[in-house]
């Protein structure tokens, strides 16, 4: 595929004797929303550090745009756009200020930064908590003002790990819009997520991950082929059932 | 029950043991300070003995009494971090009657009460200079203790709500730095007082007479009392000893119940002024926003805004308590300011390690290493620079020195750039540790970790080396004024290079090293 926005070979790595993510390789092509689904402990994090700079990979690579984020991760960095998940923010700083540094730090110019900030600001209906410090966001707006400055340089990749988790329904379908319209412009995402339908209405591929390894890659429809992808992805990474008599002690009559 | 939460306390301590090596290297050290401490207190109660046995039992109570108070204020500063809060037991279906012994009794296993119980313990070999006092004594022991952990619950849970607010603990926090710092100047103040009021000996018995009739020192006021022979006050001081544990562990429990119901949540502290000034000030490029951030940082988190006043207040209360000790104003004051190159030495080693993970942004924007360290030093700089000067300029004047001012401007500010400079060249190998922006800086590892008192030492070791002829310059001025000056420039030249290479080569090793670097700094241990 020639034009391959993300690409991951053979992505390896291991905590102790334990590889949370063994040999994954993956493409992600031009203007495409990819859904990276899997379990708990799946190594979805892990894979989208590695593939953002955070983490260094034990074995493989990620290319940006054809950027070795790992030789090359100035030029790779700088087309994309990231909201890590669980990673703490420089919170004592307030929403605009958190704004105006992150567009800074990646070298642009401050009266672009400035007018992009406002607009952002107001698009996530943040404006009014412009001059809080972030320590005391809730959680939403928390995800709302990471999300801001991973778009403020207007990357070509962005990379959201779990994006909608606490953000409200109004805010979650202005996130959809702002996602939508990114795609619908050629830019291209990937993002994680545990809601199968939330993926089923906003994606057009899926990447299935479970114990480090990628069970299934392709566009939506094929590889839910036919059924509902939460059916679909229950049958890739395989159900626990519960035993007849097991937990029998619940029934309260 | 009580079993159960013995227990999990154990276990608590256990899991920050055994986490990583540097806490084991940071417990041993720990153990040595509280042991030096202990043994200070040990030599001093048995030279008392020894020495004027009439003023054992006078001084024990005090003893008691500030241990009591100790424990009061300590609970104040490590209440975010307070591993058997009320709300943890919140959703269990457990009666608060059942649940304080266990709490308390967990409460008491730590560093904080085993200290504390060895400190009582070194008191009963003072209090053995009379039969029944020693009794007495050995009998309110526990007494003592329970109190201690009593008024550590009890001031934390009533004062929980507080306490919980984000502007009071910072507020606090900066207090109690105040109060640590300048607690030698707070002393000599305390004893000139008292050699004020006559014989010291009387002074302390008066102190004593009065503590053993408080709450604070009223359990050992009863050996105190029986030492002296007088039945009728022993038994009145057990009573007030006795009330006051009732009284304590009535409010504590009152507070915990309702915590149980109700649990206090951490709150913010609304909008901030945001003002452009800074901004301003600065480029507005990579460089110029890490330090514009620096800045801010050193003004809204506590943890950065106790070592700004700490470099501010030590030189001024060095000379404070050169001052009071009398023979006048000495040349050495003006001095006084290089101490301060011991708080900036921290604010540089550590200044990674205070972001913590935050400091992924860093990584993610692609920052190069030189932009960033860059921006941290200038931060720093423009925060202690001005700082330094005044000190010197102060520290000079009161000195009745001035011509030594070139000297001492030259060694505090070329060593201060030397150890920043070292300190940025090695920070991507030795980050240290810092506590978390949430969490107490007098709470665990405050002290940056035995990786950091690593860092210390190399960066001790350079600054000593490469700043040795320029603080060597400074005292020569003494003598020979122009050796002021041209340690001035010494000092300018020598940190300038200093700084230079240090952004330089940490700077590249950061861009090599980033990810090892974000995850040695974002470790919870």
């Amino acid at each position: 595929m020639s034009d391959t926005v993300l690409a991951l070979r053979g992505l390896t790595k291991r905590f102790g004797p334990k590889a949370a993510v063994d040999g994954l390789s993956l493409d992600v092509p031009a203007g495409s929303m990819l859904g990276l689904l899997g379990p708990n402990g799946a190594g979805k994090t892990t894979t989208l550090s590695m593939a953002t700079g955070l983490l260094r990979p034990d074995a493989g690579s990620a290319w940006v745009l054809g950027a070795d984020v790992w030789a090359d991760p100035a030029a790779a960095k700088a087309r994309m756009g990231v909201l890590p998940d669980g990673v703490r923010m420089f919170d004592r700083l307030s929403g605009s200020e958190l704004l105006r540094y992150t567009g800074l730090l990646r070298g642009m110019p401050e009266p672009l930064v400035r007018e992009r900030a406002g607009e952002l600001l107001e698009a996530l209906g943040l404006a009014g908590a412009g001059s809080t410090l972030v320590v005391d966001y809730s959680a939403g707006m928390r995800k709302k003002i990471g999300l801001a400055c991973a778009l403020i340089h207007a990357p070509r990749l962005l990379v959201l790990d779990e994006p909608f988790e606490a953000v409200d329904p109004v805010s979650g379908e202005t996130i959809r819009q702002i996602l939508r319209g990114f795609v619908g412009s050629g830019g291209t995402v990937v993002l994680s997520s545990h809601v199968m339908e939330l993926v089923e209405s906003l994606c057009d591929r899926v990447a299935v991950i479970a114990e480090g390894r990628l069970l299934a890659d392709g566009a939506l429809d094929e590889v839910r082929a036919g059924s509902s992808l939460q059916e679909r992805f229950l049958a890739l990474v395989g159900t626990h059932a519960l035993g007849e008599g097991s937990l029998s002690w619940l029934r309260s009559s | 029950m009580a079993a159960l939460v013995v227990g999990l306390r154990l276990r608590q301590l256990g899991r920050t043991l055994t986490r990583s090596p540097w806490a084991i290297v940071t417990l041993v050290l720990t153990g040595i300070g509280a042991l030096s401490v202990l043994g200070m207190l040990g030599a001093g109660i048995a030279t008392l003995r020894i020495g004027v046995p009439g003023l054992a039992p006078d001084a024990l109570v005090l003893l008691a009494a500030a241990l009591v108070l100790g424990w009061a204020v300590g609970s104040t500063l490590v209440a975010g971090e307070d591993g058997l809060a009320p709300e943890l037991f919140a959703l269990l279906p457990v009666r608060p009657a059942r649940l304080l012994p266990a709490v308390l009794l967990a409460g008491a296993l730590g560093i904080g009460g085993v200290a504390t119980l060895l400190a009582l313990g070194l008191g009963l070999v003072g209090w053995s200079v009379d039969g029944g006092a020693l009794v007495a004594a050995a009998l309110t022991t526990p007494l003592v203790l329970v109190t201690c952990v009593l008024a550590g619950r009890a001031v934390a849970g009533v004062l929980g709500r507080q306490l919980a607010r984000r502007s009071t603990r910072d507020l606090l926090l900066v207090l109690a730095t105040l109060l640590i710092i300048g607690s030698g100047l707070l002393l000599q103040a305390a004893v000139a007082a008292l050699s004020a009021l006559g014989s010291p000996a009387e002074a302390i018995g008066a102190a004593a007479e009065v503590a053993a009739w408080t709450p604070l020192g009223a359990a050992w006021g009863v050996a105190h009392a029986v030492a002296e022979g007088r039945p009728l006050v022993a038994v009145a001081q057990l009573a007030i000893a006795l009330a006051t544990a009732a009284v304590l562990w009535w409010a504590w429990a009152r507070s915990f119940s309702a915590r149980l119901t109700a649990p206090v949540v951490a709150s913010g502290g609304g909008a901030v002024r945001t003002g452009t000034l800074i901004d301003r000030l600065l480029p507005a490029t990579p460089v110029g926003a890490i330090a514009a951030r620096g800045i801010r940082y050193r003004l809204r988190d506590p943890r950065h805004i106790v070592n700004v006043v700490g470099c501010a207040l030590l030189p001024l209360i060095v000379l404070g308590a050169g001052l009071a000790g009398g023979g006048g104003a000495s040349a050495a004051l003006a001095f006084a300011p290089l101490l301060a190159i011991l708080v900036v030495t921290t604010m540089v080693q550590l200044d990674t390690a205070y972001d913590k993970d935050a400091v992924a942004l860093h990584v993610l924007t692609g920052v190069r290493g030189t932009h960033d360290r860059a921006g941290r030093l200038l931060a720093i700089g423009a925060v202690a620079v001005p700082l330094l000067l005044v000190a010197c300029v102060v520290c000079a004047l009161v000195a009745g020195r001035p011509e030594l001012l070139p000297g001492t401007i030259g060694a505090t500010l070329g060593v201060s750039m030397v150890v920043a400079g070292i300190g940025t060249a090695i920070s991507p190998w030795l980050p240290g540790q810092a506590p978390g922006p949430e969490s107490s800086p007098f709470g665990r590892g405050s002290s940056g970790g035995g990786q950091a008192l690593l860092g210390l030492l190399v960066m001790g070791a350079g600054g000593a080396v490469l700043g040795g002829p320029v603080i060597a310059a400074a005292v020569g001025a003494l003598w020979l004024p122009w050796l002021g000056w041209l340690g001035l420039a010494a000092g300018l030249v020598l940190g300038g290079l200093a700084v230079w290479g240090g952004v330089v080569v940490g700077g590249r090793q950061v861009d090599r090293r980033w990810p090892e670097l974000l995850a040695a700094v974002s470790r919870e241990d």
